[in-house]
């Protein structure tokens, strides 16, 4: 995750507690969702940015998981995200996003 | 108003295995942050060779030796072993350019001393530089001579500068342009003149792709991603202009365009704009390399055990210009455009680009034959995580296509295969952003093979944190529809009015005349009362212009006659015929150059050849025209047909027209028309050709053609006709441009160094400066005087207290007085020598 990102994550949680915050990705792939969602909950893997050594345990979701979906005007999503769902592996990036969360 | 066409484009690839290390950001990032960290220690076993560069098969693809099709079906990830292709250093659009060399090129760019490379690697490397075919010997002159080691040391270590390092050992350096300004430190500069050299390269091989004469560039929008200026104005500009210079482009100007990955498509956008709106026929858009996004990906590439991919600069040039009726069209019609209300999410973003301009036109998904989006090479990307961003971007079109119903689900697969392409473009930023695809897309639409092609830039400006919102532009290259028809309104109905007072041939030849003229579409209306109603009439707009058989024209004005040669029956201008344009012989030569290349080009000439034919004073005027065209004028030497060639032209020459334009002095241009028109008969009645043609002088703008006593009829009305095109091509707009041109390329200055080396005695000492009398009507004639004496005449009779002016009639020099004064002034003339 791109440090710039990891600083202002950082920030959000302390000024509004980590209980507040709710990380929503929309990265492309599954291995880099699954990567920023290592990097908002246990820290970040590659130790490069501030949140290396930091395990924040931030509620993280993809925009494509159903858990998400279920949340927006179902008009909205489809303006927003319809043609994305058919682009992107959905399937993979829920596995991926599963995987973190379950090792919370 | 006709669409701009794509008339050459120009890739090259810089492969620099020592600025990965030294410029890239990841590695600069991890020696400050982590210097003892694994990867610093691994990334050198990492960097592939200049032979593995070349025969990576994307690199092939992107210099345009290695089609989009054959790389498609060679299979990624096109890294592995035994995917090696047997690749070539020069390719249709360009070269890979090895590190050593471009070391060179840099030094070259440096306009401020700021660039010094050691001795032994200036030695060792300037022949292979300037055995690149697109290096000039004007480049090659910019390469100074090396300094010592260890003052290379003392810079690097001791004064900030930047290091260049080849093979591992520190060769040169690049030192800070300033004590305290950040904006011209060492680090800046460096990128700044890895920018400007990769550009200049770009430029160079567009030039030579296109053919296009380097004088004939107008303008030069610059796209790359850096910034040059000071403190005062970080982004002041101007890296167009700074490649110009270097690339030979003296006639231009430039400003540089940005808008990050987005910036290319934005300046093809504008150049296209500035070529359709008319301001200029010919604008090149360039984009150099980028230092900073060297091994960018590396540390991805090192952990999976791959070479560092990203281990080449990329840049690209592309010569926009105006309708030549073949090119590809840009067709700003279909333009998209991500506006501010637009939104960011990635179905916006191609709603507004793709999506939008297609409905606006009417016209779906399936009318455009290939899209081009970011064509980053997917070898790069998909190791760090980044997937194949061109495959997504055809993925999302698809998608996109199926959801506004233009393409069935089932059909979306066939779609992207058949309407996608295979992203091959380094890593660069703007480099990969849709322009890549120009080269092929110019070519196989040329060919017949394509017909359209969509060029989509996007941009991500939260990069500059000015603002988060998305960008990008999008626009259509297609086939040539055909060049449009001359502005129908512009022509008008033409009235020539005809004095031929004194004509051998009659009357009946006249009429004749005036019926030939009609049949070709030409009004021409005889002048009863001579010159005096020739004058009046031209001066009044009663008619257009007028052919004459004799008009004693004023110094400095002379006529480009028009003949058909016959060995192959092609015409020719000689340049010229009747008139004086100076009275040095060379200088006059020199001037009628340019009133020959005005002529043709009213003519319909696009990019006239010039010859000078094989008189007196010949080679001087090849000189002095050569000096003319360092000046910035553009003046097209053709070459002799005879086997020893050169610009100096033989009588074959003559007889085959090998120039449009033939140059010489005047009296022996005369000679040639008589020969040319009446070869065939003698003498009496010149019969072919187009006759002495119009007077040419700067600020002359009476359009007055001359025949003589014995061309007939049908010469009459092709010199009626030769007057008509003239005028419907806007004579004297092309007369005063080609002036202003060759005033500004040093015509005058040229002219006086002439004279100067003509200069065979001083004039007498306390010779008193004559003062001319009170002007009056001039009429009487003197004939009889030699050329270069005619101004001497004229003085040595105002020393008499008789106004004179001199001329050139027809027949030869010629003073013209008063009436009154006639006999008295011929009496002075015969006393003072002048005339027997």
């Amino acid at each position: 995750m791109d440090l710039e990102n990891q600083k202002r994550v950082l920030e959000f949680s302390e000024q509004y507690g980590q209980e507040n915050v709710v990380v929503l990705l929309g990265a492309a792939e599954g291995e880099a969702a699954s990567l920023a969602a290592e990097t908002v909950t246990l820290g970040d893997p590659t130790f490069a940015g501030p949140l290396a050594g930091v395990s924040l345990g931030l509620t993280v979701y993809h925009v494509v998981e159903p858990e998400v979906k279920e949340e927006f005007n179902a008009d909205v999503y489809d303006e927003q995200c319809g043609m994305m769902e058919m682009v992107l592996d959905v399937d993979d990036i829920c596995s991926e996003m599963n995987a973190i969360r379950e090792q919370l | 108003m006709s669409n701009s066409v794509i008339k050459g484009t120009g890739y090259v690839l810089v492969h620099v295995p020592g600025m990965v290390m030294d410029h890239g950001t990841t590695q600069t990032t991890e020696k400050i942050v982590n210097p003892n960290s694994d990867y610093l220690k691994e990334i050198g076993s990492h960097m592939r060779s200049y032979e593995q560069v070349v025969n990576y098969a994307p690199n092939q693809t992107y210099i345009g030796n290695m089609s989009i099709e054959a790389l498609t079906q060679l299979g990624q990830p096109w890294y592995e072993e035994g995917k090696e292709v047997k690749g070539e250093r020069y390719g249709k659009f360009g070269e890979i350019m090895p590190e050593a060399e471009f070391l060179l090129l840099m030094q070259a760019c440096d306009a401020f001393d700021l660039v010094r490379l050691e001795k032994g690697f200036v030695e060792a490397h300037k022949a292979e530089l300037a055995a690149d075919p697109v290096i000039t010997e004007e480049i090659m002159a910019l390469v100074k001579d090396g300094v010592d080691q260890s003052e290379i040391d003392h810079f690097v270590n001791d004064e900030h500068a930047e290091s260049m390092t080849y093979e591992g050992k520190l060769v040169g350096y690049v030192k800070r342009a300033h004590d305290v300004d950040t904006n011209l430190s060492a680090h800046v500069m460096f990128e700044n003149l890895v920018a400007k050299a990769s550009g200049v390269l770009s430029i160079l091989h567009l030039l030579r792709e296109s053919g296009i004469d380097p004088l004939d560039v107008e303008y030069v929008v610059d796209c790359c991603e850096e910034a040059c200026g000071d403190m005062n104005q970080r982004g002041g500009g101007n890296f167009a202009k700074a490649e110009a210079e270097i690339a030979g482009l003296k006639n231009a100007t430039g400003s540089d365009a940005r808008g990050f990955c987005a910036g290319p498509s934005h300046a093809m956008v504008e150049a296209a704009a500035l070529v359709k709106s008319g301001a200029y026929k010919n604008v090149v858009v360039v984009g150099g390399g980028c230092t900073a996004k060297l091994g960018m990906n590396g540390k991805d590439h090192v952990k999976k055990g791959l070479p560092v991919l990203e281990d080449v600069l990329g840049g690209f040039a592309i010569l926009v210009s105006e309708n030549d009726g073949v090119n590809p069209e840009i067709n700003l019609e279909v333009l998209g455009r991500h506006t501010v209300g637009t939104s960011s999410a990635p179905q916006g973003v191609i709603q507004a680009l793709v999506m939008d301009p297609l409905q606006a036109n009417g016209m779906s998904l399936m009318d455009v034959d290939k899209f081009s989006p970011e064509l980053q090479n997917p070898d790069v990307l998909k190791p760090a995580g980044a997937g194949d961003v061109t495959e997504a971007n055809n993925k999302m079109i698809a998608a996109l296509g199926v959801k506004l119903g233009m393409i069935p689900k089932t059909e979306m697969k066939t779609f992207m295969e058949q309407h996608g392409l295979t992203g091959y473009a380094p890593t660069q930023g703007h480099i990969p952003s849709g322009v890549p695809y120009l080269g092929f897309a110019r070519q196989s639409i040329l060919e017949g093979t394509t017909k359209n092609a969509m060029i989509i830039g996007k941009g991500s400006l939260f990069l500059g944190r000015m603002t988060n919102l998305f960008d990008g532009v999008s626009f259509l290259v297609q086939k040539n529809t055909g060049k449009e028809e001359a502005v129908v309104g512009a022509a008008k109905t033409v009235t020539i009015g005809l004095a031929a007072e004194g004509t051998e041939l009659g009357e009946e030849n006249l009429k004749q005349a005036v019926a030939l003229a009609a049949k070709k579409g030409v009004k021409v209306v005889i002048m009863e009362g001579g010159h005096a109603e020739m004058e009046a009439k031209l001066a009044s707009g009663e008619i257009d212009g007028a052919v004459a058989a004799h008009y004693p024209f004023p110094i400095g004005v002379s006529t480009v006659g028009r003949v058909v040669t016959p060995a192959y029956g092609k015409e020719m201008f000689i340049a010229n015929t009747t008139g004086t344009s100076d009275t040095d012989r060379v200088a006059a030569m020199v001037k009628n150059t340019v009133a020959g290349i005005i002529a043709a080009k009213a003519c319909g000439v696009e990019n006239p050849t010039v010859g000078i034919a094989n008189v007196d004073g010949a080679k001087a005027t090849e000189k002095y025209l050569k000096k003319l065209a360092e000046g910035g004028y553009k003046v097209n030497f053709t070459e002799s047909s005879r086997a020893d060639g050169g610009a100096v032209m033989r009588g074959n020459d003559l007889l085959k027209g090998t120039p449009d334009i033939m140059v010489m002095d005047s009296l022996t241009g005369n000679l040639m028309m008589k020969m040319f028109g009446a070869y065939t008969t003698g003498g009496s009645y010149e019969a072919s050709g187009f006759g002495y043609g119009p007077g040419l002088g700067e600020g002359f703008n009476n359009l007055v053609l001359i025949v003589s006593r014995a061309s007939g009829a049908p010469v009459i009305a092709n010199a009626c006709a030769y007057a008509a095109e003239l005028i419907n091509n806007g004579w004297n707009k092309i007369a005063a441009k080609e002036y202003a041109a060759a005033n500004k390329a040093g015509l005058a200055e040229i002219v006086a160094e002439i004279k100067a080396a003509n200069v065979k005695a001083a004039p007498a000492a306390g010779a008193a400066k004559v003062v001319a009398p009170a002007k009056e009507t001039v009429t009487f004639g003197i004939l009889g005087i030699e050329v270069m004496d005619i101004e001497d005449a004229a003085t040595a009779l105002w020393a008499e207290g008789i106004y004179a002016e001199s001329g050139m009639g027809c027949t030869g020099p010629v003073v013209l007085v008063s009436d009154a004064n006639g006999a008295k002034a011929t009496e002075i003339l015969k006393a003072k020598g002048f005339i027997s």
